[in-house]
């Protein structure tokens, strides 16, 4: 540990922060939320410069790390570090947070308790990430829960008690399986470790693994969310603000995707393997699903919250899938819709701060009076209908792609699944351009244009948009900017899974009507360089 | 140079989408500013799409003096081993497409500083015109399957842009998503055909893919229905793109856009891409006789469904695009009987002759416009036009060329594409010759009827009578579909300002491209000459030998020929008969053939099929689906969390929303074990 504590300082750096707030002069919120955009510029900043200086892309294990022991008795430590799976999620969290708190701009309400409350969410958030002590995990994630249901209750739409209420008992509900199942790995066998690592490397017998990961499957598919876990977000989403909504869509359904990978792959191999055609098949129900019930809500709101359940189900397919390449479509899928789900639910609050209105049926015609307005509302539409040039594109052409050449299915499996995912193409532009119609196209909605004030965008609003835009069309044109930092990790911890693939471990069984397993025998990789 | 000049091809795409840039940043950061600077965005962005139109020309002369093909490519993607490159290629096919998009594009957007003088959008309109230009070029640039899909979905992107320009009218709203959602019906296929492809070859190169799927098959690693099944799958992609029967929906009501895009995107450019495709797949197609077959008869089938609607249509633009989809047919079963040079050369005039009639079409209606204001039901409608020969010289000129080379009637360039195809389609299949010299027919008809209507006779535009009746028809015809009131005359802006009496020539910048429009649409077929074939021998199918054509066998030549011109001069005739001398009422017949007269002015009733099917359906399950998440899924959450309320009195805190003893319960509870642990 010779090294500057990168991680400690830009965990706690926004928290100890925030716990000034209290002393600034300020009555009207203006300077409260300079300070809070400053810091969290000056963590954005720090993030980027511990991963440039400190950070070796080549190398797949955990970097950066620190311990500092807690409780000696218990193996209890502050233990934080990265790997290629953390730290993208890591500068996501830096950067969406920072945008988020941009984007909070207008609040007037309690505004040093709002902004306190952020920066601890972007400390706790970032702790999820980089913890690698299970119990100290727990705490974390239980922690960040309490700032999200303050800015829901206190900051949300009139049914807000019942959605926070309602999102604090799902996650809850679902954090004590995590607790169970996190006693149950420290304490099995010789030694009691909380540390994930050590905790990764005992072996679990077969019924006890599935009896984890079922645990975890159901605190994670909360998080994620899986159906039929779901109905707490387009609560959450329908009453929330559109800070509140950019960290929910962009970080924090994030966090069960990645503790997904890491404990039940990471730590479960064996569970994963009999449960991986079960998540494909969730993650198939999630999109179709998900997608035909965006297609019929009214509520803007609630409709992009089912988007973004549709699009997660790509996430589960490709973690699933026992390929590198969907693995890394997987968590390029959380990356790109962090960013997307974040800037379409900036533009439902940009839209409804001057709308007043969620309904469909009460807008129409708008695109005359908010050209720019229109103009980006259209872009991260066509981001989120995985528009070539876009990151939500590469990203699903990885897990498609990485799930069809997977020879852990049986070929019939695929074909289906690949089959029901692809309706997805085709049901994801319905919902959205017929969204986009409605809301803009067409004759001006007289009742709506006479009554609000309908003006442009302003230089803010564009701004964030533009800052979320420049890394989804960058990862759009050339996703090896975003899948090179993380490969050698999502790469190592594929090869360890397929090694528990008792099809795979087999020698050479030629499987019926796979070509090519029998073209492949000269590499065939060197050609499509 | 010759080094150099490959070097730098991909400029050719990013020199329009820098002008795009340019301009889009401009509109975002100083609306105002741009917006009042209108033809200067014009000059850069025509510039640049010069520029690259020059380019193009040069690569084209390369090629034509013998140029190896030339591929360059970048690791694009990878993970584990998995290595995706993108790049681009250029061989005859590539430069043969380059200068065809280069060069329509380019007299399109000199057409449009006319056509587009008056409107708001000018500036936006150059910027989209712009993008699609760049996506195109990249298309056709494009060395595998994954970019070709890539800026398959651009240009898609594009077209719905370009369709819904005018966002304030309901049609194009819904005609933009139309487009778009058709066209990813055929992407659903492209993109399972795409990974089938991928997961038996293992590459996503054409030649590759080809050559490895032969391999397979012939030696049963791969069942040949498997093999059939990708293809016509992949094959659905060029299906929605180019307008074949049964995703051809689209094209009709995307000429809700303005014309000079209806010319580039949905006649010359766009909607050839599928015809592209269909060549680059080539090597994969060929070898599976299923897919042949599938293909030949698909376009055969279209080629029939559109020429017949075509026959009923009052709508200049709409007729035009029946026609459009009619070739497009053509081309699609040309490449199915295996004529592939054939269909790319007819890809090649009808860009050319299609554009033109298209920019015909667009300033008749610009004429039509000074007299009957910006109504597009009253502009576009032929029944009101009449003799604008006489006012419009040049636009009916050009018209009555691109006329004759539809027609196929030589010399002009229609003649010499259209008698390869059927000749060809003879050889391969005579039923499906029967239905190709069937359809030539018809559009001789159609086509005529189109220019009579239009251009000889009397000017029909004052009469207030028609205008009426046309109002009362639109809206009775509308109104089940779109509800009362949908229906408004769209103005632009600037209301119906002084009416003339009689239409106008256009300005120059609209005859202008009229005209170079018109010199390929007469003389390009002379490369397709069947005694001397330039075209076919600068682009031929993948791994095919040529061989010098030793002796041109004149009689079959002449009975070809002779049948198809024959056919065309006959629907010539009976349509001059009924529109130009009205000797024949066509009135007359269609009451007397009533049932196929409503089958073809209702579009086969296709549009109301889909409706029903599709739609309506699509839309209930949705809203089934939403009852089951409120009621089933959520109603079974909000079920147990009030069972829970009710059997534990503690948890009813949580109820009340204090997360602070909620916090606590957690942390008491941890850090109560962590002190008892450390204590045992």
């Amino acid at each position: 540990m010779e090294h500057f504590p990168w991680l400690t300082t830009v965990i706690l750096f926004p928290i100890i922060a925030g716990l000034f707030i209290p002393l600034i002069p300020d009555k009207d919120g203006k300077t409260v939320r300079w300070y809070a955009l400053i810091v969290g510029l000056i963590d954005f900043a720090l993030i980027i410069a511990a991963f440039y200086t400190s950070y070796d892309l080549a190398n797949p294990d955990l970097q950066l790390v620190e311990q500092y022991t807690w409780v000696a008795q218990l193996d209890l430590k502050w233990s934080v570090g990265v790997d290629g799976l953390s730290m993208p999620l890591v500068i996501l969290t830096g950067f969406i947070t920072t945008l988020a708190i941009l984007a909070a701009w207008p609040v007037t309400l309690k505004p040093k308790f709002f902004y306190f409350l952020m920066l601890a969410m972007y400390g706790g958030q970032i702790a999820v990430f980089a913890v690698q002590d299970m119990l100290f995990f727990f705490l974390v994630w239980e922690l960040e829960l309490v700032p999200v249901y303050l800015i829901l209750s206190i900051w949300g739409g009139k049914k807000r008690l019942y959605a926070a209420t309602k999102f604090i008992l799902y996650t809850a509900g679902g954090s004590l399986f995590i607790l169970v199942a996190a006693l149950t790995m420290a304490f099995y066998g010789d030694t009691v470790t909380f540390d994930m690592s050590a905790i990764a490397a005992k072996h679990f017998p077969h019924t006890l693994q599935l009896l984890l990961y079922g645990g975890f499957l159901i605190a994670y598919g909360v998080k994620l969310p899986i159906f039929p876990l779901h109905t707490w977000l387009p609560d959450a989403h329908g009453e929330a603000t559109a800070p509140a909504h950019m960290l929910l869509a962009g970080i924090l359904l994030k966090m069960g995707g990645y503790a997904l990978i890491r404990m039940n792959l990471g730590m479960l191999p064996e569970a994963h393997v009999s449960f991986a055609p079960i998540l494909v098949i969730l993650g198939v129900v999630n999109i179709i699903y998900a997608a035909l019930t965006s297609f019929a809500q009214r509520n803007l709101k609630r409709k992009i919250a089912y988007s973004s359940i549709s699009h997660m189900g790509f996430v589960l397919i490709g973690i699933a899938s026992f390929t590198p390449l969907g693995l890394s479509g997987a968590v390029l899928q959380m990356i790109s819709h962090g960013l997307i789900g974040a800037s379409l639910f900036f533009m439902v609050g940009c839209t409804y701060d001057r709308t007043h209105t969620l309904m469909l049926d009460e807008m129409g015609g708008v695109g005359r009076k908010m050209k720019k307005v229109f103009a980006m509302w259209t872009t991260c539409s066509f981001a989120s209908l995985a528009l070539p040039g876009m990151s939500g594109f590469v990203a699903e052409l990885m897990i498609f792609v990485g799930f069809a050449t997977s020879d852990a299915y049986s070929p019939t499996f695929r074909v289906i699944v690949v089959l029901l995912a692809a309706v997805g193409v085709i049901l994801t532009p319905i919902y959205l351009l017929s969204m986009l119609r409605e809301i803009f196209y067409g004759k001006e909605n007289k009742a709506l244009v006479e009554h609000e004030a309908l003006i442009d965008a302003e230089p803010r609003e564009i701004f964030i948009i533009a800052s979320l835009l420049i890394p989804i069309i960058g990862i759009g044109l050339y996703p090896k900017i975003a899948t090179q930092i993380y490969d050698a990790t999502t790469t190592q911890l594929t090869g360890y899974l397929r090694g528990f693939v008792p099809a795979l471990v087999q020698p050479a069984p030629i499987i019926e009507g796979e070509p090519v397993a029998i073209l492949r025998s000269p590499p065939i990789e060197s050609e499509l360089r | 140079m010759e080094p150099f000049l490959y070097n730098y091809a991909w400029t050719i795409a990013l020199l329009p989408l820098l002008g795009a840039a340019l301009v889009g940043l401009g509109l975002i950061s100083f609306n105002k500013a741009t917006n009042q600077l209108r033809q200067i965005n014009a000059v850069v962005i025509i510039t640049l799409l010069g520029v690259a139109m020059a380019y193009s020309f040069a690569l084209l002369w390369s090629q034509t003096q013998g140029h190896e093909t030339y591929t360059r490519t970048f690791e694009w993607a990878a993970a584990g081993d998995f290595h995706l490159s993108m790049g681009y290629i250029i061989d005859p096919l590539t430069a043969v497409m380059l200068v065809i998009v280069t060069t329509v594009a380019f007299l399109v957007m000199v057409y449009t500083d006319g056509y587009m003088a008056h409107d708001d959008g000018y500036v936006r309109f150059y910027a989209y015109l712009s993008i699609f230009s760049a996506s195109m070029l990249g298309l056709v640039i494009s060395p595998n399957l994954v970019q070709v899909y890539i800026f398959w979905e651009l240009v898609g992107m594009c077209s719905y842009l370009l369709i819904g320009f005018w966002y304030d009218r309901k049609a194009a709203a819904d005609a933009c998503q139309k487009a778009f959602v058709t066209n990813r019906v055929g992407d659903f296929g492209l993109l399972l055909g795409m990974l089938g492809l991928y997961w038996a070859t293992g590459s996503f190169e054409f030649e590759v893919i080809g050559e490895r799927l032969h391999e397979l098959v012939s030696s049963g690693a791969l069942a040949g229905g498997m093999a059939a099944l990708f293809a016509v799958l992949v094959f659905l992609g060029p299906v929605a793109k180019s307008a074949q029967f049964p995703l051809h929906v689209w094209l009709p009501d995307a000429m809700e856009g303005p014309t000079p895009i209806s010319a580039l995107i949905h006649a010359a450019t766009m909607v050839a891409a599928g015809v592209f495709l269909i060549a680059r797949m080539y090597p994969v197609f060929e070898q599976i006789p299923i897919a042949m077959t599938v293909i030949a008869w698909t376009g055969a089938t279209t080629a029939f469904l559109g020429a017949s609607i075509a026959l009923t249509q009052n709508d200049i633009k709409k007729g035009l695009a029946y026609s459009t989809v009619s070739q497009l047919g053509y081309m699609v079963m040309a490449m199915g009987s295996g004529a592939y040079s054939a269909g790319l050369f007819h890809l090649m005039t009808h860009a050319y002759f299609k554009a033109m009639l298209f920019l015909c079409s667009g300033s008749v209606i610009h004429g039509m416009e000074a007299v009957v204001g910006h109504d597009p039901i009253l502009a576009q409608d032929m029944r009101l036009m009449g003799g604008l020969r006489k006012y419009m010289p040049i636009t009916s000129a050009t018209f009555l060329v691109g006329n004759l080379a539809i027609c196929g009637i030589p010399p002009f360039a229609g003649f010499w594409s259209k008698d390869e195809i059927l000749g060809l389609a003879f050889q391969a299949n005579p039923a499906l010759w029967v239905v190709g010299w069937l359809t030539a027919g018809i559009t001789a008809f159609y086509m005529f009827r189109m220019y009579f209507m239009t251009f000889e006779g009397k000017f029909r535009g004052n009469d207030e009578s028609i205008r009426q009746q046309l109002k009362a028809a639109e809206m009775g015809e509308l109104q089940p579909a779109f509800g009362p009131g949908a229906m408004d005359p769209h103005e632009l802006g600037h209301d119906d300002h002084h009416h003339a009496s009689e239409p106008h020539e256009s300005p120059w910048t609209m005859t202008f491209p009229l005209v170079m429009l018109a010199i390929p649409s007469f003389l390009i077929g002379w490369l397709g000459r069947p005694w001397h074939n330039d075209f076919e021998w600068l682009v031929h199918a993948p791994g095919e030998v040529l061989h010098e054509v030793v002796e041109f066998n004149w009689t079959e030549f002449l009975i070809m020929g002779g049948s198809s011109v024959g056919i065309g001069l006959i629907g010539i005739t009976i349509a001059s008969l009924m529109y130009w001398q009205k000797k024949i009422d066509p009135g007359a017949i269609a009451n007397s053939i009533k049932p196929l007269y409503n089958l073809s002015f209702n579009k086969w009733y296709f549009d109301d099929i889909y409706d029903k099917v599709f739609v309506i359906n699509s839309r209930r399950l949705a809203r089934q689906m939403l009852e089951i998440d409120f009621r089933i899924v959520d109603g079974a959450v909000n079920f147990t969390g009030l069972v829970t309320v009710v059997t534990g009195q503690g948890l009813k805190y949580l109820e009340s929303g204090r997360v602070q003893f909620y916090a606590l319960i957690i942390f008491a509870a941890v850090l109560g074990f962590v002190v008892v642990s450390s204590i045992a």
